[in-house]
């Protein structure tokens, strides 16, 4: 299983393992990576809002809802400070939507926005 | 059934901790001593109780403020109750320090540490909550992966520690600085570990006690480890009774050591200490080799680094023996959820060597830039005295052999000697000597003291926060 390292926030923020692209979110205060794509059809789910309860994702392209839970289970993941470093599985974590398969694949990093209610807040160290 | 009275789990803050924490710290053999460093006494502890009444150990800070004075005064703290667990004896033996032996292992001092340790605690370790956060749903085989892609050793590549020693303008110094970091811990090293061994838990308990039987050298004295690091010390001119070097202890070095205690003192941390103790066997290797060979560079062939050569030898084994026999089993026997705080202990050991290398190298370049910062003080004066800077200022006089026991402030100052003569301890071996007129730019966050040499000396000591703002 790929090991990757990567910022919380800023530039490459992103992670791309074999054509799928994982990012950090914080929801109610606590942090994890997630798939960034979603798993109806692929849409910007880093630029989701989130339920005002927190429970759920809300993806911007057809409002389809993801459970925090789900999400925040799927990938094992450790941030140290403003870095976060993650197992991605062997298999893609997305449903329905067909990712690029993660084995072999490259890894590359990039920037990807955050939503504001994904966003970790950063504090000065 | 006759009615059961709610319960009220402890906890303590506040004006009540407060009292408590100066209740425990009077205690006479932890006020200021009159010598920089101590004779021979493991129960003498310096802990400044004067200033506690001032410090708030509500208010658990972020890491950026983990080097401030209030940190240093808790690691202080805590090393002195965690160690009232352990054994000490004078190396002279007790004769006419009974007295001190027995208001150190005291119920009363025992019992009003335990009462202020939790708080203390969350002061001293609670920014590791926000620094280190584990996510997600972690396997078995995840953790393997994660495992196997820590990069441990650190081969060659010196540490920044390592390179403040060899770029220093005083190498033997700075290496005698170093050592005297690791005193605390080695000297009575794996005692945090040994807190583990008690207990029923089944074959991992066994696993652990064997790492203990390397670091206690088998029951021979001449092989424990303990008596190798003396050997380090007494070839490079240190001493090697207890805490002699208490003084100089960084917070960052407190903190490291406690940090153990405080996982191996709070058994429902056991799983961080196992992630921990996994990291440091696994890294000590590269550590050692490293440290053997930056002593023999600065000593020369006199020093004795079987301390290290032992460590190269040895963890090759407790490396291994703590992932296949510790880690493992624990795993298979308590399921994977023990994973996360596994990898919370790895990542925060390495949190906390990384507070530990910035301060120590820190602490190295201002104890070298002392001169300098000598010379800062004309034009940072000059500064206040025009009024282009307001700081805070107070105003002090000391007689002779005061001794103001080392600490450090939150921000920089100035101090500037009025009238008389004044020792300013930077470090080790590292001092100045002020006279009237002159004074120094003492840097947040390092440690430092002071001793009055003359009859009487008046000095003024201006909160500058920042001196780089007075040179604008």
């Amino acid at each position: 299983m790929p090991v990757v390292s990567f910022s919380v926030a800023g530039r490459d923020n992103c992670v791309v393992v074999g054509g799928t692209a994982y990012v950090y979110a914080t929801v109610k205060g606590r942090g994890f990576v997630m798939n960034a794509q979603c798993p109806h059809r692929g849409g910007p789910l880093h630029l989701a809002d989130v339920t005002a309860d927190g429970s759920q994702l809300v993806c911007p392209w057809h409002e389809r809802k993801t459970a925090t839970a789900r999400l925040r289970g799927r990938i094992p993941s450790v941030r140290t400070g403003k870095r976060v470093t993650a197992v991605i599985p062997d298999q893609p974590v997305s449903r329905g939507y067909a990712a690029a398969a993660v084995c072999g694949g490259a890894t590359s990093r990039e920037h990807r926005p955050l939503s504001p209610s994904i966003t970790t807040p950063v504090t000065e160290s | 059934m006759s009615r059961v009275p709610q319960h009220v789990p402890f906890e303590l803050g506040g004006a009540a901790l407060r009292d408590a924490i100066i209740q425990y710290a009077t205690n006479p053999i932890y006020l200021d001593a009159d010598d920089w460093q101590n004779h021979d006494n493991p129960y003498r502890r310096q802990l400044r109780p004067q200033i506690l009444p001032h410090l708030d150990f509500d208010r658990v800070p972020g890491r950026e403020n983990i080097l401030d004075y209030p940190s240093l005064a808790a690691q202080r703290l805590l090393t002195t109750i965690y160690e009232a667990d352990l054994v000490f004896f004078p190396k002279s033996g007790l004769k006419g320090k009974e007295e001190d032996f027995r208001a150190f292992y005291s119920p009363s001092n025992r019992a009003l540490g335990e009462k202020i340790r939790p708080a203390l605690e969350r002061y001293a370790f609670g920014f590791l909550d926000d620094e280190v956060e584990t996510s997600g749903k972690w396997t078995k085989a995840s953790l393997d992966s994660y495992l196997d892609s820590l990069e441990m050793n650190g081969g060659d590549e010196q540490s920044p520690a390592e390179r403040a020693i060899l770029g220093s303008a005083d190498p033997r110094r700075a290496a005698r600085m170093w050592l005297v970091q690791f005193t605390a811990d080695f000297l009575s090293e794996a005692s945090p570990m040994l807190r583990n061994v008690l207990g029923y838990y089944g074959p991992t308990q066994s696993e652990w006690f064997k790492v203990i039987i390397d670091e206690y050298g088998y029951g021979v004295h001449d092989t424990k480890h303990s008596t190798l690091f003396e050997r380090t010390l007494t070839s490079v001119g240190l001493r090697t009774d207890v805490h002699r070097y208490w003084q100089y202890y960084l917070n960052s070095s407190l903190l490291l050591n406690n940090y153990f205690h405080y996982l191996g003192k709070n058994h429902e941390h056991f799983f961080r200490y196992v992630g921990a103790l996994f990291y440091t066997e696994s890294s000590l290797v590269d550590f050692c080799r490293r440290a053997d060979r930056l002593l023999r560079e600065v000593f020369g062939d006199s020093v004795d680094t079987e301390y290290f050569t032992e460590h190269i030898h040895i963890d090759q084994h407790h490396g291994r023996m703590a992932r296949e026999k510790i880690l493992d089993p624990l795993i298979e026997a308590h399921g994977e959820g023990i994973i996360p705080d596994i990898v919370r202990g790895i990542e925060e050991y390495r949190v906390l060597l990384d507070v530990s290398d910035g301060d120590f190298s820190a602490q190295i370049s201002w104890m070298d830039d002392q001169p300098e910062l000598k010379k800062l003080h004309g034009p940072v004066y000059e500064a206040i005295r025009e009024g282009r800077v307001e700081a805070p200022v107070a105003h002090l006089v000391e007689p002779f052999n005061e001794l103001s026991n080392t600490h450090c402030h939150e921000g920089d100052e100035l101090c500037h000697i009025v009238s008389g003569t004044m020792r300013f301890e930077s470090g080790l071996d590292s001092s100045l000597i002020l006279e009237a007129g002159e004074g120094v730019v003492i840097k947040r966050n390092r440690l430092h003291g002071a001793d009055i040499l003359s009859d009487e000396c008046v000095y003024e000591i201006h909160s500058v926060g920042d001196y780089r703002s007075c040179l604008l």
